[in-house]
Order: C-alpha cells, then sequence, then structure tokens
C-alpha cells in the first residue's frame, strides 16, 4: 500500500468511526495497540488476579486489571473491537472461576463496548480518558454481572457487600489507570485518534 | 724535586690512625665481652639495627613472594571463588526448600492422617482464587479424571472447607463456606440444635435455629448429614449469639474451624466414602 492508499484508508477509517450525528464530538481514529502487547497484558493480568487476588484485596476488593487492560484496548480501538476483547477476556476469567456460567464474559463484553464509545465522546480530548473511563466500566460491569448472575439463577446471597467491593474496585481501577498513565505515558496512544 | 706539601696526605694518615685505634677500641670491646660471656654493646646494637632491617627486609621479600604467588594462583583462585559462590548458592536454596518442606511437613502430616481415615477421599491442592474475588471460592488441581464430583465436600484438617460447584476434567471450583452462597445443614453439639450455616464472607452464620435453642459461645457446631458432607465435621465455634424478641429464629456468629486464608492442601470426600471413626 503506498503513501495515498494508507492515507484514503485512514480518512475512510476516520469517517467510518465517526458517524454524521456525532460531528460535534472529537474526531476518532482507532489507534491499536500491538496485538502482542495486550495478548500479554491479558494473559498477566489474568494470572497475577488468578492467583493473588484474596492477598492483594483492598477492603475486599482488588484492582481488576483485567478490565483495565479491556478499558485500554477499547479505548484505543473502538466499541466494535472492544466488546469482541472484553467478549475474550470475560470468557478466560469465567473459566478460571468456574461458577458464573456467562456472566463475566457478557458483562467485559459490554464493558468494552462502553469503554470503545466513552472515548468517542468528550473524553478523547485527554490522553487520560482512560481513568474516568476505568471507573465506569468497572461499575457497569458489576451491575450487568449481577443482572446476568440473578438471570442465570445465582443471584448475589451478598448485595451489599459485593456493592461495597464494586465501588472500591471502581476507585482502585481508576487510581491504578492513573498511575499507569502517569508511569507509560505510551499507554495512551500516539495521540492519533484525537484532534 | 721539591715534594709538595698537602693536607690531603695528612688526612689519609689521620684516617688511617683512626681506623686502627677504632678496630682496636672494637677488639678490645668485643674480646672483653667474650671473656665475660656476655653479648658487647657493640654486638647489642649492631644486632637490634640488624633486626629491624631484616624484619623489614623479610617483610618485604614475603609480600612480594605473597603478590606474585597470588598473582600466580589468581586464575585458579578465581574459579575457585565460582565454585564456592555456585556451591553458596546451591546451598542457600537446598536450605530453602528444606525449610519450606519443614514448615508444611505438620500440615501434610494432619491431612494424610484424615485422608487415612477417609479411603475414598482426593488430596489435592489450592491452585487459584477467583480473579475478581467476589465470591469465595478456591480452585483445586484435581477434577473428574481424578473421580471428583460435583456437590463433593471438601475438607482439611481443621474441618469444612467447602463443597464441589464446577468440575472439569484437571481441575474444580470449590465454594468455600465462608461465601454467602453455601449453605450447609448444621447441628450445634451441645444440644443437637439444628440450623443453616452460611457465609458472610469472612466467617458462617448459622441461622434459623429454634427460639428455644440454648446457645452458648464458644459451642462447637459441627455439619448434619446433607447432600455434601457426612454428619459430624467441624464447622466452628460460636462467637456471637443473636436472640431478637419476637423473631421466628435466632441465629449464631460462629468462627470457621478453618484459616480460609492460608488453606492450601485439601481433601476432597465423595459423599459416599465410608468414615473409618473409631
Amino acid at each position: 500500500m503506498n503513501r495515498s492508499d494508507s492515507e484514503i484508508a485512514r480518512t475512510r477509517a476516520f469517517w467510518d468511526a465517526n458517524k454524521p450525528i456525532e460531528t460535534g464530538a472529537p474526531g476518532y481514529v482507532p489507534d491499536p495497540p500491538v496485538w502482542w502487547h495486550v495478548a500479554l497484558a491479558l494473559g498477566v493480568a489474568l494470572g497475577l488476579q488468578a492467583t493473588l487476588a484474596p492477598f492483594i484485596a483492598v477492603r475486599g476488593a482488588v484492582v481488576s486489571m483485567v478490565i483495565l487492560v479491556v478499558a485500554w484496548y477499547a479505548v484505543r480501538t473502538g466499541s466494535l473491537r472492544g466488546f469482541a476483547f472484553g467478549m475474550v477476556a470475560g470468557a478466560c476469567e469465567d473459566a478460571l472461576t468456574g461458577a458464573t456460567g456467562v456472566a463475566w464474559t457478557f458483562s467485559t463484553a459490554l464493558a468494552g463496548a462502553l469503554a470503545g464509545r466513552l472515548a468517542r465522546t468528550y473524553l478523547a480530548d485527554t490522553k487520560l480518558a482512560l481513568v474516568p473511563g476505568a471507573a465506569v466500566v468497572t461499575l457497569v460491569r458489576y451491575g450487568a454481572f449481577t443482572l446476568i448472575m440473578q438471570s442465570q439463577g445465582r443471584g448475589a446471597a451478598l448485595p451489599l457487600v459485593q456493592l461495597h467491593a464494586a465501588l472500591w474496585q471502581s476507585a482502585l481501577d481508576a487510581a491504578v489507570a492513573l498511575a499507569a498513565l502517569w508511569i507509560f505515558p505510551a499507554l495512551g496512544g500516539s495521540g492519533a485518534h484525537r484532534r | 724535586m721539591v715534594s709538595i706539601f698537602t693536607y690531603r696526605d695528612e688526612r689519609k694518615l689521620f684516617a688511617v690512625v683512626g681506623a686502627i685505634i677504632v678496630a682496636a677500641v672494637v677488639a678490645l670491646i668485643q674480646l672483653d665481652a667474650a671473656k665475660s660471656g656476655k653479648p658487647s654493646l657493640i654486638t647489642i646494637a649492631v644486632g637490634s639495627t640488624a633486626l629491624f632491617v631484616q624484619s623489614a627486609a623479610a617483610g618485604l621479600g614475603n609480600s612480594l613472594r605473597g603478590a606474585s604467588a597470588t598473582l600466580g594462583d589468581a586464575p585458579r583462585l578465581y574459579a575457585r571463588n565460582a565454585d564456592l559462590t555456585a556451591e553458596n548458592r546451591s546451598l542457600r536454596g537446598e536450605n530453602a526448600r528444606l525449610r519450606e518442606a519443614l514448615a508444611q511437613a505438620p500440615e501434610a502430616e494432619a491431612i494424610a492422617r484424615t485422608a487415612a481415615e477417609l479411603p475414598g477421599a482426593i488430596v489435592a491442592t489450592v491452585v487459584g482464587f477467583d480473579p475478581e474475588n467476589l465470591s469465595r471460592i478456591v480452585t483445586i488441581d484435581r477434577g473428574s479424571e481424578a473421580g471428583v464430583h460435583r456437590d463433593d465436600g471438601v475438607i482439611d484438617e481443621d474441618g469444612v472447607v467447602g463443597r464441589v460447584v464446577d468440575v472439569a476434567p484437571l481441575r474444580s471450583t470449590v465454594l468455600l463456606a465462608i461465601d454467602g452462597a453455601s449453605k450447609v445443614p448444621a447441628v450445634v453439639q451441645s444440644g443437637r440444635w439444628w440450623g443453616i450455616a452460611t457465609g458472610t464472607n469472612s466467617r458462617i452464620r448459622l441461622q434459623y435455629v429454634s427460639q428455644d435453642a440454648k446457645l452458648h459461645v464458644g459451642d462447637a457446631v459441627v455439619t448434619g448429614d446433607g447432600r455434601s458432607f457426612r454428619a459430624g465435621l467441624m464447622l466452628g465455634r460460636i462467637s456471637e449469639v443473636d436472640h431478637p424478641e419476637g423473631a421466628l429464629y435466632q441465629t449464631a456468629l460462629i468462627e470457621p474451624a478453618v484459616a480460609f486464608g492460608r488453606i492450601s492442601r485439601v481433601l476432597v470426600v465423595p459423599h459416599d466414602t465410608p468414615a473409618d471413626e473409631p
């Protein structure tokens, strides 16, 4: 592909990613990270959480590195890819948990889609889009998880305790996202998808 | 030819005469000392001075000899040092392994003793946890291929751990007794009062106990015969009693017998496993 072809593709991606109704929103072009970086991050996140979760819990909540990786990928790629990647990550969590059916699969997919959508709002103006994004999608994911568990006949036995843990997890995720972007600014992407 | 007078010849003469006088004095002193059998002052002075010089020379010589030997031995010493460092590292590793084995020995022994009482029981190791920590579940390294079935009870040497809720060929998921979704029929040992033990995420709550039950702090609570557990397995001891006026039932908080924060080896007990009780 020569230069003019790549520019045409980039322009097409821009128009595909920005519907006419959103002309007031910042310009958005997917800026996907290297695939093996994403795969490695997800593997590390799953491994750490499945091995150390009870030992790194703060007030019963652990930093969900899985949702951070999903949100990071979704912010850089968009809703559709965020949804697909969230589904894969959630399926891995369901497999590791073993007692949640498909609750993590769909709730994480929804969270990925939401994170991708948030990145197309005014949040795209900042490289720190991942910080509020992580907090919001963590809570939304918990809500979706609870509903799906309910629909599977396994309602939360201690809903208030779990909500409390989810609120803590949301705050922890935002804090870790902020720290990660502070230490590794490159995680925020090249900025090509912003105006 | 007229001889020329110079002081040089005179000085030579004086020098020769002086030397002879000094030699005579030295000879006299030495002979005198020899006759008396003691070292002379000259011998002492010269010997002492010589000793310092000899010591310094010997020290310098030894240092040079040592340095040259060290330089010559450097490759061998370097290799030896590397060998000793590697050996030290290996011994440290072995020491750590032995310490870990020593630390695990009582637990392994207790599990083996418990397993001996339950011939069909399957020994398993805890290998994972809920990644999101929302539920109190653990993953063990034994599955259907080892004979684990859904709803099998899981215990350790202290008492009830939980029950199997999901089985894969090589691994299983265990819902801990402290999870809110766990429900185990339970009996207060003294008085035989029945109730349902459910989790609070950190402890166990005994619910639906009859209002006329006499519950006391410290009472032992064991399993009743149910789908996952045979009767009599230790759940814990009552730490609080809630006896509200006018309520249909009373409840009690149980301090679990099992230390859920550090479970590592457990026993999966198929429900039809016969207990080899004394």
